[in-house]
């Protein structure tokens, strides 16, 4: 197990707020960089996020080249507030029509891939409240920065102490610390230096995202973790400080629902890799129940567990961005 | 410091000044985002008054980051930017100042909303928007292609509102050496306001406390609610003078612990305003004696407080500044509407350096939560405040 992995690749935002010096090494390494916005009625907080960016990293700082919404059918305002600040809105349904249609999370940044044109992709979800430049631009720093690193994740607040001087951000949410971590200790004892694994934002190149497949929902995080570091090893991945993100804390069925999606994609992972064999297949419904006066009643939540495929093997993405075939070990 | 006798001379041609006025509303209107987004990273850091150090901070950082000539903080944490005008420092600075504090807890959560054409969250009607603002003229005058004579210092003053009693703009003003050209004060809300004149005003708090025994005789003790009524009925039926026109206001109240149980205190706080300092001054010897008399004749503590003093000063409507502002305003279809304003304007109008006070935009909800403000208005509102800079460099309040 590489232990040096959390001291070595580990990153501050405030080491990379010189905007000039990321600026510059942008241009050194003449890449462009896109931000996808994946949505569902977000009409709260969208416009915040694309004002931020656009003002502080495309107008005053040239470090984004797009900024692109993908919504999943919001009911809201979302779709004409993010319009009305110049973001470059789609449906998800919009992209690549001829393809089964599927809602989720997932989906959208799977087709995100097709609709953007940068060399690097920003994820960032789009319902943080206290959105601050830096959650786009320290995600870059290490991409930028280095040579080595292709993939980077967010990590926010719950102090905890590495070492005497340094006291760091740890753990995530309840399902980080009940779900995911449990479950990296027993199978990927490396991976549990990656702090908050399930953070909605992330950063990396086209190469990378190109080459894994994207489960629809929730589990697309955990999913990509698993596969990145199966391709390319854990050196490729850096993980950045925060600080702080505020958003809508979700229920404990909510929260539930969300670990039922992530063990589904997890196993589906492992017994891929060979580390588990299932001797039967694992159901699709997630069961819970509520008490309606004297009786129980049952709530069942389906997940069919749909999972997009390396989208460099759609033709026509290769035709778009004039890539071969299988070029998953250039990166 | 300036000793201006608001004495104006010098001819100033305002049609080169007012022809530009509509083209900066669009090319402001251009650049909403960076305007937005200063509003949105100050706003959102609460700044309840004598809490500010977190805002004036960010203040700071985004004026260093426009590359504002000079970004610094007085020794009473007024965080100031200075861009540095064309004359080298001969022609005296230009102040544009906008205070900090609001009136909203640092507990509530400061969390902005933006919709097509509004921003809503706490405080943004008092006063974030303009704090925003400030942070943005560098950038503005970049986009705008502006430069001045004057040395232009961008002021956050703190401790502003309430308790505050404009302490930051008193020491700020107490402690600049040299004079002082004019100044612009932003306030968020209203667009049309301009204030010009300030009048007397003396802010107090009267406290009531009925001594607790904790036994059974205490359910026969006055009630601390009931002797502040007493109070306020004769401060009612004080005579008020319609010249000079003066009010006195009761603004606040609070007092008691439970619906069953006598209050053992309560708390009153009031406002005295007039267009003459002598006449404050009497109504407040009017209260002291009506404080100290149902003192004595109900035997319970009663004290009267001041909080805060400011002395009536104005400029007249015919000042050239004045003159200038209103033509400013009526180029951008804004409808003038004059009031006195009892804020950062009374400072500077009280140590003779000529001033006014505008609003930036329209609104509502100023002090609840939900406060929101138009974004679209905003944008003739800096025009308007770009103008009246113009106005000042080019002489309008040069003796």
């Amino acid at each position: 197990m590489n232990k040096d992995w959390l001291s070595q690749n580990t990153f501050h935002h405030t080491q990379f707020r010189d905007l000039h010096q990321l600026v510059e090494a942008k241009i050194d390494k003449g890449v462009t960089v896109s931000l996808c916005l994946p949505t569902l009625n977000e009409e709260k907080t969208i416009a915040k996020e694309i004002i931020i960016m656009k003002s502080e990293l495309m107008i005053r700082f040239p470090l984004i080249d797009e900024i692109v919404v993908i919504d999943s059918g919001s009911t809201d305002q979302t779709r004409e507030i993010a319009e009305s600040y110049g973001a470059d809105v789609y449906g998800a349904g919009e992209i690549l029509p001829q393809l089964k249609n599927f809602t989720g999370k997932g989906e959208n940044l799977w087709k995100a891939l097709y609709i953007t044109h940068g060399d690097i992709l920003v994820y960032l979800d789009a319902d943080i409240k206290n959105i601050h430049h830096r959650f786009a631009y320290a995600l870059l720093g290490p991409l930028l920065k280095t040579d080595t690193i292709k993939y980077t994740k967010a990590f926010y607040d719950r102090p905890l102490t590495l070492d005497q001087e340094k006291v760091r951000p740890t753990g995530g949410g309840r399902v980080t610390e009940l779900v995911i971590r449990p479950l990296f200790s027993l199978f990927f004892p490396e991976l549990t230096q990656i702090l908050q694994p399930l953070s909605g934002e992330y950063a990396g190149f086209r190469e990378i995202f190109e080459n894994i497949p994207f489960p629809i929902g929730y589990g697309v995080e955990t999913s990509m973790i698993l596969d990145i570091y199966e391709k390319w090893g854990l050196d490729v991945i850096a993980q950045v400080d925060l600080d702080q993100r505020v958003h809508h804390n979700q229920d404990t069925k909510a929260l539930g629902r969300m670990a039922f999606v992530i063990l589904k994609t997890f196993f589906n992972r492992i017994e891929k890799l060979g580390c588990i064999e299932l001797k039967n297949a694992v159901h699709k419904e997630m069961l819970q129940y509520r008490q309606i006066l004297d009786q129980y009643q049952s709530e069942i939540y389906r997940v069919e567990g749909h999972e997009r495929p390396p989208i460099i093997t759609l033709a026509q993405y290769r035709e778009k961005f004039k890539k071969p075939l299988y070029a998953d070990r250039q990166i | 410091m300036t000793n201006n006798n608001f004495q104006a001379t010098k001819p100033v041609h305002m049609e080169p000044i007012l022809k530009n006025l509509p083209v900066f509303v669009e090319q402001l209107s251009a650049i909403r985002e960076t305007i937005i987004a200063n509003i949105l990273l100050i706003g959102q850091i609460p700044a309840p008054t004598f809490e500010e150090a977190s805002r004036a901070e960010i203040f700071l950082e985004r004026l260093s980051e426009a590359q504002t000539d000079i970004c610094a903080t007085d020794d009473y944490n007024n965080p100031i930017g200075i861009i540095k005008g064309r004359s080298g420092g001969k022609s005296p600075p230009i102040f544009v100042v906008s205070h900090l504090d609001t009136t909203v807890s640092g507990d509530v959560d400061h969390n902005y909303i933006i919709r097509k054409n509004s921003i809503m969250g706490p405080g943004i009607l008092d006063n974030s928007a303009s704090v925003g603002i400030l942070a943005s003229l560098p950038f503005i005058c970049q986009a705008l292609d502006l430069s001045f004579e004057s040395d232009i210092v961008l002021a956050g003053v703190t401790q502003s509102i309430g308790r505050g009693n404009l302490q930051g703009i008193r020491h700020l003003l107490k402690n600049w050496e040299g004079p002082i050209r004019g100044a612009v004060i932003m306030e968020s809300e209203k667009l049309g306001r301009l204030n010009y004149y300030s009048e007397g005003i003396i802010r107090g708090e009267i406290d009531c406390q009925i001594p607790t025994t904790g036994n059974w005789t205490n359910r026969y003790k006055p009630n601390a609610i009931l002797i502040l009524n007493e109070v306020i009925n004769e401060i009612l039926a004080m005579s008020l003078p319609q010249r000079p026109q003066s009010r006195a206001i009761i603004g606040k109240i609070e007092g008691g612990f439970k619906h069953g149980e006598i209050a053992y205190d309560a708390h009153l706080g009031f406002e005295l305003q007039s267009d003459s300092d002598a006449m404050v001054q009497k109504m407040y010897h009017e209260i002291k004696d009506i404080v100290d008399g149902i003192s004595h004749e109900h035997n319970v503590a009663l004290t009267l407080n001041i909080i805060s003093t400011l002395n009536a000063a104005t400029l007249k409507y015919r000042h050239p500044l004045v003159k200038s502002a209103v033509s400013i305003m009526k180029r951008l279809d804004v409808t003038p509407v004059s009031a006195s304003s009892e804020s950062e304007l009374s400072i500077f109008l009280a140590n003779k350096i000529p001033a006014l006070t505008v609003g930036l935009t329209h609104g509502k909800d100023i002090h609840l939560g939900h406060a929101s403000m138009k974004i679209e208005p905003l944008f003739t509102g800096i025009a308007q405040v770009m103008g009246i800079i113009m106005a000042i460099d080019q002489g309008v309040c040069d003796e």
